[in-house]
């Protein structure tokens, strides 16, 4: 780990370019408007960044935080406060958003000439495919998202892949990860093992990003990772604060996303958070320069959100998840059935045991409205499921449910959910909801580090399961088939349906993006319509950042600031 | 050797204790899409598919010898006294806890410095006084000091004297090598923090000894010899009274080496009390057996410490 304790400013001779950038006080990098210079500063409860490997990180914080200033992608979200406009992919590193051909099995990019890592040596080809087969060291590269394995066309015996990482494969082995990515000069290729219309989405994670060979340093690299975006680390120490400087080998004119206002970033560790919200409220000297990606103190969110003076400072936006029960389709196989418990759940109480109206807004569907083009209003409560269902519910139409349904309701249903305080209370408003229609509830509390192994086990799983779901990139691809098909990834309906199933696959490979959100839609509806999950909560966060902080809004893809677009007043 | 005897037996029961929780360590290891596939062979990877028994004695091995992780050009070792590797972090524990340790012990032994010195001579004042004001003022506060909760304290502390008023800057630690003065300015607060609470317990416990004492006999015989008052109080009345302080203080002092958890949490300091929470809340399962170890040590040194101190304070109880 770098440990480096002292914090140096202005490392290296700044580049022309990087002078000029810093002078100017507006940029047209994506028409974003900021005040070059200056230092912005991060305040956290967290002992550290969870993972700075671009193969490693998979948390939408720290992803925006790290594409925003350390490591480029292929392709990245545009940085725009309105969610549709965010949720559009842009060229990188790349020099478009791909080509895709071979009924969309086959990607292709070209990377930009003139991109440096912070030594000064050119980004090629060679360093995305060696940062992509890095995921595939399981053993090594731990908690990043595993989506190359999945989608490359390498083969897999038991649902591993034969390509083990490029630390231990033999040539055989190595072989078969240089067919699926393949470089030719600057241009790179990757075949997938299906049609994957959204791939160049996929490619916007930094699972996806290059990592250059004689850089890596395997797990350590997560602490000194190579820079080839706007800055790079000067210091870095966990617990205590993370030093970015200007990385004088970027170069404006190769990045049309970054603006790169401020001259330098601190991310301060270990702050408690009874402080941090007290200390951004008082807005002085450097706080008043300052973020936090951490939730507001919840016991001053009505003073931060009841006095005008916040109102600028403040925000209140959505996160990334929906919070759902899903419900086992396998153990409870009547349509009617699954209905009668949407129609039975009191939300209201849910959400307000929750945090009242901080906690979120009434969810519709699984799909929510800060992904974009994707969403549109599902009517489940409205009607879809024959009559109005308020946010209290509506036990008339649950009982009804149940009769229509020819069988009885399989009871007791057992609620599979993760302990805590809140959890356990959850539970109960649940049981005494669904106690109304005549629905038996049996509450089953489990220690939270064991919950996801036991409720993605089919044998354990009980028949309703809490769960909360963000999508990975801007595209309901990585939201509905990874919920309701066999295939997914978090499947806790425990949902085979071959129709559903197919029209999923066949959403998939829409290359018309338009085309494609307009089929998510109908899923998404149709989804709702069998009660797959009862949706709970759109799930919101609160932030509060210093006077002197400009550009701070909530980013849609990540549900996080757009740490690219940040920039402090002089 | 009771000594090492009782750390093996705490360190089987430690280790054995959080293996044996339904945490799943090879299921943290990748992220939410994570197939079963790639779950048990990180599994077999880590060596969690060992028997626990092999499982301890490979960490028992790695204290005394060291070990290697990972495979192929990412293979590492661990150097002895290797206490387990950190996936979570992707440190050794050891390193962590030498990091850690430093901090804990500045706190520990500032704060202790406090409390000795203000509880003891407070104390030694407010039994000279006996039922005077000053007596009945000092057993009021040393009450609500002892009541008052140290996040309170330490929270109370942080609102006024830094965010209100501005009369210290915001802690941020770093090593008294470093900049002595922010040290200072960061550990001041945590060390009054501390100090409060303990230093009450000690003003009353130093006030009950010297009272129980100063009724002794050989004190009236003391001061009919015409020895001077200070002189009565220090070397016969204090020192007599010392024993059950020194039991106390050795403890206290012992329990807080082992890290305090909320004041290093409240004032961001980065000690063994909070790399053990952020184990706990991290399932990192070799952070947490290392730290109860490393705590327990410290409680068994220190009775070990008072001990030998007794023989020191009163000749009574040396060995011949």
């Amino acid at each position: 780990m770098n440990k480096t304790t002292s914090i140096r400013f202005g490392v290296g001779v700044a580049s022309v370019a990087l002078l000029l950038s810093a002078c100017s006080s507006k940029s047209d990098n994506n028409s974003q408007s900021g005040t070059a210079g200056g230092t912005l500063y991060i305040l956290t409860q967290a002992e550290q960044i969870l993972h700075l490997d671009p193969q490693r990180n998979y948390t939408g914080e720290d992803l925006a935080f790290a594409s925003g200033f350390l490591n480029r992608t292929l392709t990245q979200y545009a940085l725009s406060k309105d969610n549709n406009a965010a949720s559009q992919i842009q060229a990188d590193l790349a020099t478009d958003t791909g080509t895709a051909s071979n009924g969309g099995k086959t990607w292709e990019f070209t990377l930009r000439d003139g991109v440096k890592w912070e030594d000064g040596k050119p980004v090629t080809c060679a360093d995305v495919a060696y940062g992509v087969s890095r995921t595939f060291a399981t053993d090594v590269i731990t908690d990043g998202p595993t989506y190359a394995i999945s989608l490359l066309d390498i083969p897999k015996a038991d649902g591993v892949s034969e390509y083990p990482g490029p630390y231990k494969a033999s040539a055989a082995q190595q072989a078969l990860f240089d067919k699926a990515v393949a470089c030719d000069g600057n241009k790179i290729t990757f075949s997938l093992g299906a049609p994957t219309a959204d791939f160049n989405y996929a490619v916007t994670l930094s699972a996806f990003a290059p990592v250059r060979k004689d850089a890596d340093t395997g797990e350590k690299y997560d602490d000194s990772v190579l820079s080839n975006g706007p800055y790079k680390i000067a210091s870095y120490v966990k617990k205590n604060k993370l030093v970015l400087v200007r990385n004088d080998q970027w170069s404006k004119d190769t990045d049309p996303i970054r603006p790169a206002f401020p001259d330098s970033i601190e991310y301060v560790f270990s702050i408690a958070q009874p402080l941090l919200t007290q200390r951004l409220m008082k807005d002085s000297g450097k706080d008043a320069m300052a973020i936090s990606p951490d939730g507001v103190d919840p016991t001053q969110l009505a003073v931060i959100f009841g006095d005008a003076k916040y109102t600028n400072r403040r925000l209140n936006d959505y996160d990334p998840y929906v919070r759902y029960i899903a419900i086992n389709t396998k153990k409870v196989p009547n349509v009617k059935h699954r209905q009668a418990m949407l129609a039975a759940l009191n939300r209201a109480d849910l959400r307000k045991i929750a945090g009242g109206k901080y906690a979120g807004d009434d969810a519709d569907g699984v799909v929510k409205p800060n992904i974009g083009q994707d969403y549109a209003a599902t009517g489940l409560w409205d009607g879809l499921l024959g009559e109005a269902i308020p946010d209290t519910g509506n036990v008339a139409l649950a009982k009804k449910l149940i009769a229509e349904s020819g069988e009885k309701f399989p009871n007791p249903i057992v609620f599979d959910y993760g302990q805590s305080p809140t959890a356990d209370k959850s539970a109960s408003a649940i049981v005494a909801a669904m106690a109304r229609a005549g629905i038996v509830v049996k509450p089953n509390p489990i220690e939270v580090g064991a919950y996801y192994g036991i409720v993605l086990d089919p044998a354990k799983q009980g028949s309703l399961s809490a769960g909360g779901w963000g999508p990975d990139w801007s595209n309901a691809s990585t939201v509905l088939p990874e919920l309701f098909t066999p295939g997914g990834g978090f499947n806790l309906s425990q949902f085979d349906d071959k129709e559903f199933t197919a029209e999923s696959d066949a959403a998939k490979a829409i290359a018309d993006r338009a085309e494609q959100a307009t089929a998510w839609q109908a899923l998404n509806v149709k989804a709702a319509e069998l009660a797959l999950v009862i949706p709970t909560r759109f799930g919101k966060e609160q932030r509060i950042q210093g006077s002197m902080v400009q550009g701070a809004y909530i980013w849609g893809p990540y549900g996080s600031y757009p740490y690219g677009a940040l920039s402090v007043s002089q | 050797m009771l000594m090492v005897f009782m750390l093996t037996i705490l360190s089987i029961v430690t280790f054995l204790l959080f293996n044996a929780v339904p945490t799943d360590p090879a299921r943290l290891t990748c992220g939410k899409t994570c197939s079963p596939a790639t779950i048990e062979a990180n599994r077999i990877r880590l060596g969690l598919d060992q028997p626990l028994i092999s499982q301890y004695l490979e960490w028992i091995k790695g204290i005394f010898a060291g070990r290697t992780y990972g495979s192929g050009t990412a293979t590492f070792n661990c150097d002895a006294p290797c206490l387990g590797y950190s996936f979570r972090n992707g440190e050794q524990v050891t390193d962590m806890i030498l990091t850690s340790l430093p901090v804990t012990i500045y706190l520990a032994i500032g704060a202790f410095v406090l409390w000795m010195v203000g509880g003891i001579s407070t104390g030694i004042y407010a039994a000279r006084k006996k039922g005077k004001w000053q007596d009945r003022a000092i057993m009021g506060a040393t009450l609500v000091g002892y009541s008052l909760p140290v996040f309170f304290i330490g929270i109370l502390m942080l609102i006024f004297v830094v965010v209100r008023w501005n009369i210290l800057p915001y802690p941020s630690y770093v090593g008294p090598n470093v900049d002595t003065l922010q040290f200072l300015q960061t550990m001041i607060l945590p060390w009054i923090s501390l100090a409060i609470l303990y230093a009450a317990y000690y003003t009353r416990l130093t006030r009950s000894q010297m009272l129980d004492t100063m009724s002794e006999d050989y004190i009236r015989t003391a001061r009919a010899k015409g020895l001077p008052e200070k002189t009565v109080l220090r070397k016969h009345a204090l020192r007599a009274g010392l024993t059950p302080i020194v039991t106390s203080a050795g403890l206290d002092l012992a329990g807080l080496l082992g890290g305090a958890v909320i004041t290093e949490y409240i004032f961001g300091l980065p000690g063994l009390g909070r790399l053990a929470i952020g184990a706990v809340t991290e399932y990192d399962l070799p952070t947490i057996t290392a730290t109860t170890l490393v705590a327990a040590t410290f409680i068994i040194v220190a009775n070990i410490v008072v001990d030998l101190l007794y023989a020191a304070i009163d000749p009574r109880v040396r060995l011949q």
